[in-house]
């Protein structure tokens, strides 16, 4: 039932990662935060960025620029961590993810969504639902689910050097 | 309530009941003649019995039954328990936990066993009578019919419970002659009665042969729930007596209700029984007993694990609210705050402590499963085998013994399989036939160790290093010490029996068995010697929520230290430190190896000119970890990391502190084990 309704809401939250813009599903979203003092777990992966506090429980941190190939955040006034339930070998883990900024909830219909392009994008095609364009912008629809269970770093873009 | 939740709590008690059963037998098996091991045997099955037929589990009642008439039996000394019927028992046993999952029987299988079971103790019982119809009818001789008088007043809310009185009465009346005599003048008027109440009681003359215990049985689930006295009043049958039945009638009638004097007197008056005043003397001491019996039954009472992690969730928050607490009231400085906050901290240390007692249970609740397995798998492996337990009254968080079955049980499959011979291979190599193997378990420090011990085969070593050359998992010029061949056991893959059989050596299962164990915190190691045997040690925390711990600080970052692991504090200069090459200092005059931290953890910024050393125990010994600066004692709730953290290795959880930071937990153990792998490379 619960996750019926989700799925009918075609509401995004959509996002700053450097000039890019992306959205993820409001189902994914639990909170948005501003940003707090991080305890850093020494040994992990440096995008791994540590772990905070969430009214009682430890939430684990995770820098999306540096996931997504980009420099590391810098923290502004802007920079939120955005919370969010994904779920992660059939269990369902809450994680926060920094973002630049945090723009707005944009109504996106269905057909709204195109597929994403599979060539000449710098990401990889599997980790975006669709691009949708909004007020003559284009928003990457991501799969959260995908972004953050997987190990490896989503961009691409370089990819023709490893080859 | 429902009736679901009826049966719910049936079946609760039945696995409780069965898990007895299996207990008793396990025992019995010992000591065959033991009446009170066979009367264990036998309540469990009645309440079974009972239970099964009051709350619709038709199929466990009736196969109950069968059971419970040929333990009768034995009871009764018109059979002894042999092999036979102890392997039955067993078998009916693990039937009755499938019963309980599938009332029904819907799955086929199920149905076939227990058609096949029942006819297999039916056979047994019957084939009983043809040897044995003698002594029965010498035992049910007239002479040994006796009368009681019963007084049952059921409690006014029995109906909740589901008990029908007159099932009780019923159930009497099978037993012999029965007069009954019904009471309703506690029955309100009509406008004041509530149907779901029940107000009649009842006074019962009943002759019969069997003794007050079975009679007390009748009563086995009502027990709590009503006036119940039982009382032997002559030493025959009385109710045949037509005068005397005529005369309590009429009192019946006449007064409220009759009583156990009247009868007596009734019964002098007539001269029905000589030994009327032998059982009145012995009547008072009676009724002391079964209160005392009363007393000692609501000693323990059962609570859902529901409630209990509740319980466990909401003391971790009073823990952190506390630590938060008394950050704010120093910074008052108000002395009377002070004051308070100081009571309140010792009050929820208490309540901390007492929670945990409450959620510890001893290893002995994994035993019965245990033993099973030893029992059922030797003899199918057609080997020797005894099972020990050693220290089985220590306790451990109950979290940890539900994980922890699963892990021993496979480990018990392999000693069983892998390391135990044959009687004949043993005797060759001048062992004893019967094979041997112990769980042991033991406290030390805040851990809890438990060791699964055999006399069998042992692992070659060189046959595991071939295996996992062979394998890929090492390489041939790898020189691996002993203890990290063992170590191999556990990769994933991995498996040593020459033949796979279903037992064990299907390669999966010690990875799993490890990786279990990893996850409560524990860690877990092999030392075998070829021929003498194996020793598997499990070593474990003791709880797992909440943890005394030392609050020290690295670079900006603050950590928690395990109390227990802590033996002593220097002040170290960090030249002294940093001039010695081979991570030896010495201390009052002893050396200690130690790590500096704000290295090992990889911080990069610059060193404070004073450090603090903490010596903590390791396997080996002491050793020394560096820190900037040491804060205090600290409560830590320990919280995990999460599922994305989980190959981090050198923590075992965060906690968050009374400013709302949160602070990670040094594993001090894993970490030292680490960081000397590191340095052995290095040199």
């Amino acid at each position: 039932m619960k996750n019926d309704s989700l799925i009918k809401i075609n509401s995004y939250l959509s996002f700053k990662l450097g000039d890019d813009e992306f959205a993820a599903h409001v189902g994914k979203v639990l909170n948005i935060l501003e940003l707090v003092k991080i305890t850093p777990v020494p040994k992990s992966p440096e995008y791994m960025k540590g772990v905070i506090n969430l009214r009682g429980a430890v939430l684990p941190i995770i820098d999306t620029r540096m996931k997504f190939g980009m420099s590391p955040t810098q923290f502004t006034q802007n920079t939120c961590i955005v919370v969010m339930e994904i779920l992660m070998e059939k269990d369902t883990i809450q994680l926060g993810a920094l973002v630049d900024s945090v723009l707005s909830v944009v109504e996106i219909e269905d057909d709204q969504i195109q597929p994403p392009p599979s060539l000449g994008s710098k990401y990889k095609s599997e980790f975006i639902l669709g691009v949708a364009k909004v007020e003559e912008k284009f928003i990457m629809i991501l799969d959260m689910d995908k972004v953050f269970s997987s190990d490896e770093l989503i961009l691409v873009m370089d990819s023709t050097e490893d080859l | 309530m429902s009736i679901d939740k009826f049966k719910d709590k049936f079946k609760e008690e039945a696995s409780d009941n069965i898990n007895d059963l299996e207990n008793a037998l396990l025992e019995l098996e010992k000591n065959t003649t033991n009446k009170d091991l066979i009367e264990r045997v036998f309540r469990a099955m009645h309440s079974l019995k009972g239970g099964g037929a009051m709350f619709g589990f038709t199929a466990l009642s009736e196969f109950t039954h069968n059971l419970e008439t040929l333990y009768d039996k034995v009871r009764n000394g018109l059979k002894v328990i042999d092999r036979k019927i102890l392997d039955i028992t067993f078998e009916a046993a693990d039937h009755m936990k499938s019963l309980l999952a599938d009332e029904l029987m819907t799955n086929n299988e199920i149905k076939t066993k227990h058609k096949q079971l029942a006819a297999n103790i039916e056979s047994l019982i019957s084939d009983d009578t043809q040897t044995d119809v003698i002594p029965k009818s010498g035992s049910s001789s007239e002479s040994s019919i006796k009368t009681y008088y019963i007084y049952f007043e059921p409690n006014p809310d029995i109906f909740a419970n589901g008990t029908n009185p007159l099932y009780l009465i019923d159930e009497l009346n099978s037993l012999g002659n029965c007069k009954v005599f019904a009471h309703f003048n506690k029955i309100p008027p009509i406008d004041e009665i509530d149907i779901n109440k029940c107000y009649t009681y009842w006074e019962i003359l009943l002759a019969t042969s069997t003794d007050e215990n079975s009679i007390a049985d009748v009563f086995i689930f009502v027990e709590d729930q009503c006036k119940l006295e039982i009382d032997e009043v002559a030493d025959n049958d009385i109710t045949i007596h037509a005068d005397f039945i005529h005369a309590i009638t009429r009192l019946a009638i006449e007064k409220k209700d009759v009583g156990i004097v009247e009868i007596k007197n009734l019964i002098k008056k007539l001269k029905l029984n000589a030994n009327v005043a032998l059982a009145e003397l012995n009547e008072p001491e009676k009724r002391i007993e079964s209160s005392k019996v009363k007393e000692t039954t609501i000693s323990s009472i059962r609570v859902s694990s529901i409630k209990l992690d509740q319980m466990m969730n909401l003391v971790s928050e009073l823990v952190t609210t506390q630590a938060r607490l008394t950050l704010f009231a120093e910074k008052t400085n108000n002395t009377e705050l002070n004051a308070i906050v100081e009571n309140m901290q010792k009050l929820s240390r208490q309540i901390r402590d007492n929670a945990f007692d409450i959620v510890l249970i001893p290893i002995e609740t994994m035993l019965i499963r245990f033993q099973r397995l030893v029992r059922d798998l030797s003899q199918e492996l057609k080997k020797n085998v005894v099972f020990e337990a050693i220290g089985a009254e220590t306790e451990l968080d109950k979290t940890i013994i539900e994980t922890l079955t699963d892990p021993i049980l496979h480990i018990l499959r392999n000693c069983l399989d892998h390391g135990i011979e044959l009687p004949e291979v043993r005797k060759k190599l001048g062992k004893p036939e019967q094979g041997k193997i112990i769980l042991k378990s033991f406290y030390s420090g805040t851990n809890v160790h438990i060791q699964i011990i055999d006399d069998g085969a042992g692992i070659d070593p060189e046959k595991i290093r071939k295996k996992a050359i062979q394998k890929g998992i090492i390489s041939e010029n790898d020189e691996l010490s002993d203890t990290e061949i063992f170590d191999l056991v556990f990769m994933p893959g991995f498996s040593t029996a020459e033949n796979v059989t279903d037992v064990s050596g299907r390669g999966v299962g010690m990875d799993v068995v490890k990786r279990n164990i990893n996850e409560l915190r524990g860690d877990v190691v092999v030392d075998s010697e070829i021929n003498k045997g194996t020793t598997l040690t499990i070593r474990l925390p003791l709880t797992l929520s909440i943890i005394d711990g030392l609050l020290v600080r690295i670079d900006n970052d603050l950590y928690v230290i395990p109390l227990s692991v802590v033996n002593k504090i220097h002040v170290v200069d960090h030249d002294s430190i940093s001039s010695k090459f081979n991570n030896l200092i010495v201390l009052d005059g002893v050396q200690y190896s130690f790590f500096v931290l704000r290295n090992e953890l990889g911080y990069k910024s610059e060193p404070p000119k004073t450090e603090r050393l903490i010596l903590v125990s390791y396997e080996t010994g002491l050793v020394g970890l560096v820190v900037d600066e040491v804060f205090g004692e600290n409560q830590a709730v320990l919280k995990s990391l999460g599922k994305l953290y989980k190959n981090q290795a050198l923590i075992s959880g965060a906690t968050i502190l009374g400013d709302g930071t949160v602070a990670l937990v040094l594993d001090t153990n894993k970490m030292i084990k680490k960081f000397s792998k590191n340095s052995e490379i290095i040199n």
